[in-house]
């Protein structure tokens, strides 16, 4: 089953959830076309392109790095993909059935201040209606998964930064999606954290999910990716293989390619 | 159904934890304290000024609790993005509406029902004349409350929370006095006072119909049926402003 839309719609429709057309994506987990994005800002609703076009595709089992300088649309575009911004033009198609099979960790995740890491896991997985054993059992692995077994009876406002991220990585895996979305998972992350998480994406693409993150950090990128996109001025103006972008550049690292494509 | 419950035991966990309630309480039980020392100096009217000064500090502070934190509720989750963590999963926006309101209005009915057990063992400690129609009372006030509680919300979802709390609080006031906007323009000639006296009277919600603080003080009585009338009217009014509130939230985009 494939979820996707076209023009003024949102992949998941308005409040339902309900599909709203269908088309055969192959392999192909998320094949985004011409999508375009502009909001009104200010008093005077002055209006503002965001995105202006873009073109992506993630395959089945990849792990993709969404590249680019701040106010390039990455999250603009994870949020369209999401259905939290609704597209001005262009399509989106996803190869899974709907949100259901989504993972999605925001960036700078704020979780409820007085609910502990497990009640919060408990509330997710409500929220997918999984069932009161397979939720206790998932919650059980998924916190020895991100390392917080210890802390899984404290309130969250007494979390660091690195266990708020990671219980968020934890909240976007409660629903064993098949394809998770992962916007600025390194941020503020000490070496550790950083190391944890990179732990956890490696793991995911053990285990054959498919995993779109937005990332500053291109050494991460780099070490985890197969596949990458460059994202600049609300476009994508290079995508492909990361052993084929580092391949084709003289300094021979995924930073130097990075800024010769968005110097160029 | 499960996803309603669902963020509705959420938003009850969030709201009764949070200390600010706790604080809200303290005072309000310190008030309905205080009327003991009000009836010490009320000579024969002991009964009554414990009933309506403990009443009155109820409803009082049961309305800073529904402005505020309903207009707190949903506006919190969008300016702290939470919305993005639960309309990232298969939530849809009403669903999400009917279970903040109804975590929100589990939580009020806790701290009422404590508030009014509190206020009826005082009572029945000094004077030995509580009765059934002061717990009725605090029901009546909690259904006051549902209605503030849903007007604020439907306002936060086009404003500020602080602006939504003033907005709040004044359908409470306004909702007080409805029936006397009805009364003045009877003493006039002016059909159209009359005719926009209606409009307003239709338009705010009769909080004072299902107010039974004069009944509990031996000064009037409500019929059974009109009461049930009025509260069926109440849930109404609340029901319709929930679904504009879905609506309006429906179109927001984050």
């Amino acid at each position: 089953m494939r979820a996707a839309v076209t023009d003024a719609g949102t992949p998941f429709g308005e409040q339902d959830m309900t599909i709203a057309a269908s088309r055969p994506i192959a392999t192909r987990m998320l094949e985004i076309a011409g999508l375009h994005k502009t909001v009104a800002v200010g008093f005077r609703r002055r209006k503002v392109e965001i995105l202006k076009g873009v073109d992506l595709e993630v395959h089945d089992g990849d792990v993709f790095g969404l590249l680019g300088p701040n106010g390039a649309g990455k999250t603009t575009t994870l949020k369209v993909v999401l259905g939290l911004m609704r597209p001005t033009g262009g399509s989106v198609a996803l190869g899974v059935s709907g949100l259901s099979e989504l993972g999605y960790l925001p960036e700078n995740p704020y979780f409820y201040d007085y609910l502990t890491g497990a009640e919060f896991l408990r509330f997710c997985a409500r929220l997918f209606s999984i069932d009161a054993h397979e939720r206790d059992r998932r919650i059980t692995a998924i916190l020895a998964d991100v390392g917080l077994q210890a802390a899984a009876g404290v309130q969250l406002r007494k979390y660091s930064k690195g266990m708020l991220q990671r219980i968020g990585i934890a909240q976007a895996l409660i629903n064993e999606p098949r394809f998770v979305l992962l916007d600025e998972p390194m941020t503020g992350l000490d070496p550790i954290g950083r190391v944890e998480v990179k732990e956890i994406i490696q793991r995911l693409r053990e285990r054959g999910t498919t995993v779109l993150f937005n990332s500053h950090v291109l050494a991460d990128v780099a070490a985890l990716c197969t596949r990458i996109a460059i994202m600049r001025d609300g476009r994508v103006i290079w995508q492909g293989a990361v052993d084929e972008a580092v391949s084709s550049c003289p300094g021979g690292d995924l930073e130097s390619f990075f800024m010769q494509v968005v110097r160029s | 159904m499960k996803r309603v419950a669902a963020v509705a035991l959420n938003t009850f966990r969030e709201t009764i934890r949070d200390r600010i309630l706790g604080v809200i309480i303290l005072f309000a039980l310190a008030m309905i304290v205080a009327s003991l020392w009000l009836a010490s100096i009320s000579l024969g009217q002991q009964d009554r000024m414990i009933k309506d000064f403990g009443l009155v500090a109820i409803s009082v502070f049961g309305l800073i609790v529904a402005a505020f934190v309903a207009a707190s509720l949903v506006r919190k989750e969008v300016e702290k993005r939470t919305v993005f963590i639960i309309f990232s999963k298969p939530v849809s926006r009403s669903e999400f509406i009917w279970g903040k309101f109804l975590g929100l209005a589990a939580t009020m009915f806790t701290v009422l029902a404590g508030m009014t057990v509190f206020l009826f063992v005082l009572a029945w400690m000094v004077s030995h004349s509580a009765s059934g129609s002061l717990l009725l009372a605090g029901l009546c006030v909690f259904l006051q409350l549902l209605v503030v509680m849903a007007m604020t919300m439907l306002f936060s979802t086009m404003t500020s929370a602080i602006l939504a709390s003033v907005w709040g609080i004044c359908v409470y006031a306004a909702g007080q006095l409805s029936h006397n906007v009805l009364s003045l323009s009877r003493v006039g000639h002016s059909a159209v006072a009359h005719a926009l006296s209606t409009v307003v009277f239709y338009l705010v919600p009769n909080l004072s119909a299902v107010d039974l603080r004069a009944s509990v003080l031996g000064e009037g009585n409500h019929g059974v049926a009109g009461l049930l009338a009025w509260s069926a009217y109440l849930v109404a009014y609340l029901v319709i402003a929930l679904f504009a509130a879905t609506w309006i939230f429906g179109r927001k985009e984050f």
